[in-house]
């Protein structure tokens, strides 16, 4: 291939791109090896040891279940609520309206840190009037994350139902299949790489979540990126850096996964196997 | 289409839009109310509906630079990551071999991460006794007191972090979408790469990129992790200004106004961006 410009300027971009998103994680992976005093943080390590995931306190694990558990629930019913969205507005009474898209994709407006505290007075409320219990608790975080999902998701699903859908069932039809079995064989599977990337988009935001969390997080009840705001913020502790090596770990496990099983197609539509 | 299927997906799309009707704007209500009433004492509010706490930031000078700074924060930063999101998607878009599917897997990792995490990086890379200030200091021999941590740049470097994955994942379904044969048409019909690049690909690439931009601004707009921790209380933005407010100040009506005014400049800005597309699309091909 000849090497124009163009290339120059992708390649150089790219690269760019790439050291600037993979250095902090490095610098993160390689000074949680540091066998420093506490309360310091020092890169590049000086005595390499495992101490700070052997003194791994359990505030950062029960911190990683919950951020876990939040991003797969916010993730599958906003997923499942933008799916049906999607589907309605293409296929309804009322036509493609522009006025519907844009509804569910008000919570794009909302600052999130505006949403962290809509919620919270509104938990508070809640609980003034009738003693339910929202605040730092696993509904009232899948609620609010909930809120800011539902437009990664039903913009994902959306993106994928397209004309070439519509005269593939119309096909189905003429050839005598009944909509039910239009709408299984043909529907859902052209609906499936948008349902896996709208439980990306929507899991990885949810996931990494501190403007929203933060304020609906209670003694008890943290989840993990908030837990490590709170500790870069008030006092340093190195086990940050090394529960945040587990998490880039566990993450580069879950993709190179998906990608040896099923494809990263599905996740990102176009990405080749 | 059979009227009962069409049936089936509208009783969808009502629950649905009722489910999200109650989640978007049963909460907005009692925060627009909240706005309205004074606060007399930290976390004691009174029942007089007025507009004094509306009135109390727009005129005061120090929130309009509040304001403003967010505002440029939020925007500089979008154009930054932008300018390194572009080329990367595009490459990873348009160039199929196999180093690019891991490439592809490594923008998904860091995806997965927190942005305080990546945060935590930066911080150790930067800081006074970080790898990068340790060498400018021995190579201007300790003349040089370097500082690159707790201001306006490292904060917008911080938001670049906090959008990057996000804008190359939307940009390269985007570019996807175009097929390649359009710009080699126009390189073969004698146009530079520069040229197919702004009169072929730009004006297709307008709207999504504009979608992806606003995404990336609206984030910015709402976060204060990065301003919290790389501007270390010397970068002051609306959302810092909110979580002071609630977390210090106990004071919900004037963090729930100052909330609103953010809203409204978002949306507002939206808007105006919104207006702006077709004449950005006409200027494309002007030229």
């Amino acid at each position: 291939m000849r090497v124009s410009t163009k290339h120059i300027v992708t390649g150089t971009g790219a690269l760019f791109s790439y050291v600037f998103l993979l250095i902090p994680l490095a610098i993160v992976v390689g000074a949680s090896f540091d066998d420093s005093a506490s309360a310091y943080f020092r890169f590049p390590p000086e005595h390499l040891s495992l101490r700070w995931y052997r003194e791994l306190p359990a505030k950062y694990w029960h911190g990683l279940g919950l951020s876990s558990m939040i991003a797969l629930a916010a993730a599958a019913l906003s997923t499942l609520l933008g799916a049906v969205a999607a589907l309605g507005i293409a296929k309804g009474s009322l036509g493609r309206s522009a006025l519907l898209e844009t509804f569910f994709r008000l919570p794009l407006q909302v600052p999130f840190v505006v949403t962290g505290i809509v919620f919270l007075q509104f938990y508070y409320l809640l609980f003034d009037a009738w003693r339910l219990p929202l605040m730092g608790t696993y509904p009232g975080f899948v609620l609010a994350h909930l809120f800011f999902c539902i437009p990664y998701a039903a913009g994902a699903v959306g993106s994928v139902i397209t004309d070439d859908l519509r005269r593939i069932e119309n096909a189905g039809r003429i050839a005598g299949a009944t909509e039910w079995r239009v709408f299984l064989r043909l529907t859902l599977p052209a609906l499936k790489p948008g349902v896996f990337s709208g439980l990306f988009y929507a899991f990885i935001v949810s996931f990494g979540d501190v403007p929203v969390s933060v304020f609906l997080s209670t003694g008890g009840a943290v989840p993990l990126p908030v837990e490590i705001f709170q500790t870069l913020q008030f006092d340093f502790d190195p086990a940050v850096l090394s529960i945040s090596s587990i998490v880039v770990v566990l993450s580069a496990v879950f993709i190179v996964l998906v990608q040896r099983l099923v494809g990263l197609d599905l996740i990102l539509p176009g990405a080749r196997r | 289409m059979m009227p009962s299927a069409r049936r089936a997906y509208d009783a969808g799309l009502v629950a649905a839009f009722v489910a999200s009707a109650l989640l978007f704007l049963v909460p907005q209500f009692f925060f627009i109310r909240q706005s309205l009433l004074p606060n007399l004492s930290p976390g004691i509010v009174g029942d007089t509906i007025s507009l004094d706490n509306y009135r109390a930031i727009v005129t005061d000078p120090f929130y309009w630079g509040v304001f403003g700074r967010t505002i440029a924060l939020s925007a500089v930063s979008v154009a930054a990551g932008l300018a390194l999101a572009f080329p990367t998607a595009y490459l990873l878009a348009r160039i199929g071999s196999r180093v690019v599917r891991w490439l592809i897997v490594l923008l998904l990792i860091s995806s997965f991460v927190s942005v305080v995490v990546k945060v935590l990086g930066l911080t150790l890379l930067l800081g006074t006794d970080g790898p990068v200030v340790r060498a400018l200091r021995a190579l201007s021999f300790g003349l040089w007191d370097v500082r690159l941590l707790h201001n306006d740049a490292s904060v917008a470097i911080g938001l670049v972090q906090y959008t990057l994955p996000l804008l190359v994942m939307i940009l390269f379904g985007v570019i996807q979408n175009v097929p390649p044969s359009l710009e080699e048409a126009a390189v073969v019909h004698g146009a530079s790469d520069f040229r197919a690049f702004r009169r072929v690909l730009l004006p297709l690439l307008w709207p999504g990129t504009l979608a992806a931009a606003l995404i990336a601004f609206n984030m910015n707009m709402g976060a204060f992790t990065s301003a919290v921790l790389l501007g270390g209380g010397k970068v002051l933005t609306v959302p810092i200004m909110i979580q002071r407010k609630i977390i210090l100040e106990t004071d919900y009506p004037n963090a729930a106004a100052l909330a609103l005014l953010l809203t409204l400049a978002v949306v507002v800005m939206n808007l105006a961006a919104l207006k702006m597309r077709p004449a950005a699309v006409a200027a494309t091909r002007a030229g």
